[in-house]
């Protein structure tokens, strides 16, 4: 028999039972919808995080800050000058697989506009344009620091979001450009403004005109309250009055922010890193690589379980799917056993009959999975509805695929032992059942 | 060489502890193109004697040979080969597929030995024409009457042009007149060199056959030659 004949008499077979056939199905419905959903769900969790991830600066980000230095090596802590300008300019030389190198000082003084209004306490950061890089920054309006700000020491700002609204409320951000601020009554000029960085539930539940769920701990709090002016300017208008005898080469600064250039490398960058900084610090251990790996792994793993623990759910109720094919299976061969008597009659061997029931509950899975991908598209609407500021669920080719392929091997599975027992019987006691 | 010979056939069943013998002990030869009619009471062996002449089972002593392949030992798959190419059945009860109409009824035997679907098609078309169904080829079973549904059998059973054609009390669920019509085809089909054996108790049916082999717990206990 080929197979094709066995498909059109599975088919045949399914719609003479429709409403029978279709409850067979539902739990594969079911059971596909679920899991399509579900995948959808983690895939739409997994895309926000790597979102968040991106705009907090990546794993790429890595920042050098200060440390005690450890009691073995306090004997010696002053040998080294600390973290400095010449650490940057020594990495930039020789950290090769370093692609952008920032240094950072903050100063916190009394931000205001021209006019002296709205005055309010901020730090205020002295960095180089790489900054932006580092920090994967956007821009609202107007330019990043370039390097002729650093050069010349200009008296440039550029701020985030948080900043604008507070001194200018409502004001679109081009209109800003040009603008004078006050820091510590020195006059800047607004060159840039960075656009706003939120969560993307937060971003949809604005959309939506729902206020954001309050949080213990904003991530991009820094970024939106950044006040960035060229590091040299920082150091001239600033800092030296305090310090006249440091030369801003000595300068110690609060961090450094560096940007890995290839992730495949990232064990090896962080190596270059600690050989050039134990080289210029001789040895002392005063400084800390921050890295937002254990943060990301951390992330990772929940989306993971997440997923785990979705598909398994998902998994179950397929498999459950699946033993409802088998048994609505065992009860039509004991209803046709007079039919495979007929058949083994005329010349169906065994093994014909086997695969007549393996196909029709294989097709039994398929027509469900199918019917399943439909379902899920309404069921992810429907959970989109229900809440509406979380990750939007993302479907995927794979997802469908892979449910699909489970359903069918779910079929597969709970079609062999009604097969097998159909193939079992003999051509005489069957042709003599009624 | 005959088509079916047996030599010592035995056939024990087991039903629990208690073992049943239903062939004792069978020397038979059936050459190519005879009207064979096998008759006894019940329980005398008749069916059981079809069924491994029909290739639906083996013995459990003995040798079978059929159509010249010794069957004695044969695997359920060998069995089912041979019926599929070399024996047609036409039962008492019809035994058709109630959800299928006159043609994939006809044409269920072609489906195993793997014939393209527009041949299996014609050739079932062709087999309704010769019993005179020409006309009903989409009509199901429950549609027809007796007489008509046994005329599918029959057309099922020739479709794969055997060589053997077996009868299980063909016109046991047919009123006289419409016996006698199908009796008529049996005939026509032995005219035209088939070899047509049938079973039955109706002793006005076995003398139609030309040799009648009648069956005694278990044995042949007379045969006769006409």
């Amino acid at each position: 028999m080929s197979f094709f004949v066995a498909l059109q008499i599975g088919l045949r077979e399914i719609f003479a039972h429709k409403f029978r056939s279709f409850l067979s199905m539902l739990g594969v419905v079911l059971g596909v919808s679920s899991l399509i959903a579900t995948m959808a769900l983690t895939r739409g969790i997994e895309e926000g995080t790597r979102v968040f991830m991106q705009q907090v600066g990546g794993l790429e980000l890595v920042n050098v800050v200060p440390s005690e230095p450890s009691s073995r090596m306090f004997e010696f802590a002053n040998l080294s000058h600390g973290i400095t300008l010449r650490d940057a300019h020594l990495l930039r030389d020789s950290a090769t697989l370093v692609s952008h190198i920032s240094p950072e000082i903050g100063h916190g003084m009394a931000v205001s506009r021209g006019d002296g209004v709205n005055t309010e306490r901020r730090r205020v950061r002295g960095i180089y344009p790489d900054h932006f890089v580092i920090g994967m920054h956007g821009l609202a309006a107007g330019r990043w620091l370039a390097d002729l700000d650093v050069e010349h020491g200009t008296r440039s700002v550029v701020i985030g979001q948080s900043v604008a609204e507070e001194l200018w409320p409502g004001t679109p951000a081009a209109d800003l450009l040009g603008r004078q601020i006050l820091l510590d009554q020195t006059p800047f000029e607004v060159v840039g403004v960075l656009p706003l960085y939120e969560r993307e539930e937060d971003a949809r539940a604005r959309k939506l005109g729902q206020k954001p769920r309050p949080r213990r701990w904003d991530p991009f709090r820094q970024k939106n309250e950044s006040v960035l002016i060229p590091f040299s300017t920082m150091f001239h208008e600033f800092r030296s009055g305090a310090f006249p005898e440091n030369s801003m080469e000595s300068l110690k600064l609060e961090t450094l922010s560096l940007r890995v250039g290839n992730l495949d490398h990232y064990r090896a960058t962080l190596g270059q890193i600690r050989s050039v900084l134990d080289l210029s610090h001789r040895g002392v251990d005063d400084y800390d690589l921050e890295t937002r790996e254990e943060w990301f792994d951390r992330m990772e793993a929940s989306v993971r379980a997440a997923r785990l623990s979705g598909g398994l759910i998902s998994a179950i109720s397929l498999v459950v799917g699946g033993i409802g094919i088998m048994n609505i299976m065992l009860a039509s061969i004991s209803e046709r056993i007079r039919e495979f008597g007929i058949r083994l009659a005329v010349g169906a061997r065994p093994k014909d009959i086997f695969w007549q029931i393996l196909v029709e509950s294989m097709l039994i899975s398929l027509i469900g999975g199918l019917l399943g991908i439909v379902a899920s598209l309404g069921l992810i609407e429907i959970l989109k509805m229900i809440s509406p500021t979380e990750n939007v669920p993302i479907l995927t080719a794979d997802g469908i695929i892979f449910s699909v392929a489970f359903a069918i091997v779910a079929g597969l599975v709970s079609g062999l032992y009604p097969a097998a027992k159909a193939a079992k019987l003999d051509p005489i006691t069957a042709l003599r059942y009624e | 060489m005959s088509i079916l010979e047996f030599e010592g056939v035995k056939k024990t069943y087991r039903v629990g502890d208690q073992e049943i013998r239903a062939l004792a002990g069978i020397d038979l030869r059936i050459e190519e193109g005879e009207f064979v009619a096998i008759i006894g009471p019940s329980g005398s062996g008749k069916s059981t004697l079809m069924h491994l002449l029909g290739c639906l089972d083996t013995p459990t002593e003995g040798r079978m040979t059929v159509c010249g392949t010794d069957l004695s030992r044969a695997t359920a798959d060998e069995l089912a080969r041979m019926r599929n190419r070399e024996i047609g059945f036409v039962f008492q009860s019809f035994n058709l597929l109630p959800r299928l109409d006159v043609v994939s009824n006809i044409e269920l035997p072609l489906i195993y030995s793997d014939i393209p679907a527009r041949e299996r098609r014609e050739r079932a078309v062709e087999a309704a024409r010769k019993v005179g169904l020409g006309d009903r080829l989409s009509n199901r079973p429950t549609q027809l009457s007796g007489g008509q549904c046994q005329r599918v059998a029959i057309a099922r059973a020739l479709v794969n042009n055997p060589r053997i054609v077996f009868g299980d009390e063909p016109t046991g669920n047919l009123d006289s007149a419409t016996g006698r019509n199908i009796m008529e085809i049996f005939k026509e089909l032995h005219a035209s060199g088939k070899t047509i054996i049938l079973v039955t108790h109706d002793p006005s049916i076995a003398s139609q056959a030309r040799r009648v082999i009648e069956l005694h717990d278990g044995l042949i206990s007379r045969e006769e030659r006409t």
